[in-house]
């Protein structure tokens, strides 16, 4: 633990936004420049959306874009602000 | 955005002979808070000092570890050979002995902090770790695995200030007390900052933080008080618009000495209100009005210490 993963391969992670009712949710975050066209959600059967992300290693910054609107992960594991200043979910990759 | 420091290269890549980089090297100084009252069982410290000998190994990540022992614990346990054992052959050998004589945790804090802060550089992250929780345990484990996210959240994320928060049900009384008491108090004498805080956490005394070097001179300039010093640092950090995180580190609690009975919750709530009576003074002092304006909130504070009472005492009345 603490070491540096130099070299170390990328980790899928999978994210879970609960809005059935959205038209259109995306993931934005650091690993793509908060683009909301960058990776769009797919709706699942239960109507959750649902995406998976190969990560590098660290601590990523990210929120689902739900119709729009820029919403917290209430699973995530921290929580923290971009650099607009607007409060958004945190993810560790190990 | 501040600019994001470049993170130190492993162990593996410092090889002899190479001419160093000059990039700044950042590294993460770990705090352990030893416990005031010794527990019988070891196991709790043993687990927790396991993390810190690893830490120790990893000298270009890791400053050497700072352990923070209150002299009380020392002389009450002097006579006691696996104390002495304990001290000498784990504590001593993975980290550097800070023995102070203090008032309250929180000057251990101020003691363990500064030390570290001396030996620091601009780029480097504090990283406090309470010694009094149940590391023994299997959960303890799993919490002494996420610990480290705290300081390389800072790190990586070019935070101030990074909290760890850890799981307690409602009616814990941790939870009890922030919630009717710390949260209650705030909203009395620092409404708009007591907001933000819990836009970032429902832990404002947490033990479990991390702080960047710059920040962590501008707290240890300021005055330091004997208790609740991570609200205090939390309500700084909102005013001077810090960048804050918190992070969820498990579920974890105090060990059996460190618990919290009827008495330490109304205790707590006490000093929370003291804390946050003499910070609003020192930040209007300087009104014209200050005195009129400290003596209404004064009554609405009163009121809000004794409806967290009657409610502790509800709740945790049976606990005596």
């Amino acid at each position: 633990m603490g070491a540096l993963p130099y070299g170390k391969p990328l980790r899928a992670i999978n994210f879970i936004c609960v809005a059935p009712q959205a038209k259109a949710v995306s993931l934005v975050g650091d690993f793509n420049n908060w683009d909301p066209s960058a990776h769009p959600m797919k709706q699942m059967p239960d109507k959750a959306w649902f995406k998976t992300m190969e990560l590098k290693h660290g601590h990523h910054r990210y929120a689902f874009l739900v119709d729009g609107h820029l919403t917290l992960d209430p699973r995530a594991q921290g929580v923290t602000r971009n650099d607009r200043g607007e409060r958004v979910s945190l993810v560790p990759v190990s | 955005m501040k600019k994001q420091p470049v993170v130190s290269p492993p162990a593996s890549a410092a090889t002899a002979g190479k001419k160093p980089t000059k990039a700044p090297r950042c590294r993460i100084h770990p705090i352990i808070i030893y416990p005031i009252r010794q527990p019988e069982d070891y196991s709790d410290l043993a687990g927790l000092y396991q993390l810190v000998a690893k830490l120790d190994a990893q000298r270009s990540r890791y400053a050497r570890p700072v352990t923070v022992m209150d002299r009380k614990t020392y002389w009450s346990m002097q006579g006691n050979s696996a104390f002495r054992d304990f001290r000498n052959r784990t504590v001593a050998k993975h980290s550097d002995l800070v023995d102070a004589w203090c008032v309250d945790t929180c000057q251990m804090w101020y003691s363990g902090l500064g030390r570290a802060f001396e030996q620091g550089g601009p780029q480097d992250v504090y990283w406090l770790i309470p010694g009094d929780f149940n590391y023994g345990t299997a959960m303890g484990q799993e919490v002494l695995r996420r610990l480290h996210d705290l300081p390389e959240i800072v790190l990586e994320l070019g935070q101030d200030l990074c909290i760890g928060e850890i799981e307690a049900d409602h009616n814990d009384s941790k939870q009890l007390i922030d919630t009717y008491g710390t949260f209650a108090l705030l909203y009395t004498w620092f409404p708009a900052e007591g907001q933000e805080i819990r836009r970032f956490t429902e832990r404002p005394r947490s033990e479990f933080f991390a702080v960047c070097h710059s920040f962590l001179r501008e707290v240890l300039e300021r005055r330091w008080y004997g208790y609740e010093q991570t609200m205090v640092m939390l309500l700084q950090a909102v005013t001077q618009r810090k960048r804050i995180s918190r992070f969820f580190v498990g579920q974890i609690s105090d060990l059996p000495q460190g618990g919290e009975s009827l008495t330490s919750a109304l205790q707590q709530v006490e000093r929370t209100e003291r804390v946050l009576k003499s910070l609003w003074r020192e930040r209007h002092r300087s009104d014209t009005d200050w005195l009129e304006r400290y003596r209404l909130l004064e009554t609405q504070s009163e009121q809000a210490r004794r409806t967290a009472s009657t409610i502790l005492e509800n709740l945790l009345g049976k606990l005596r």
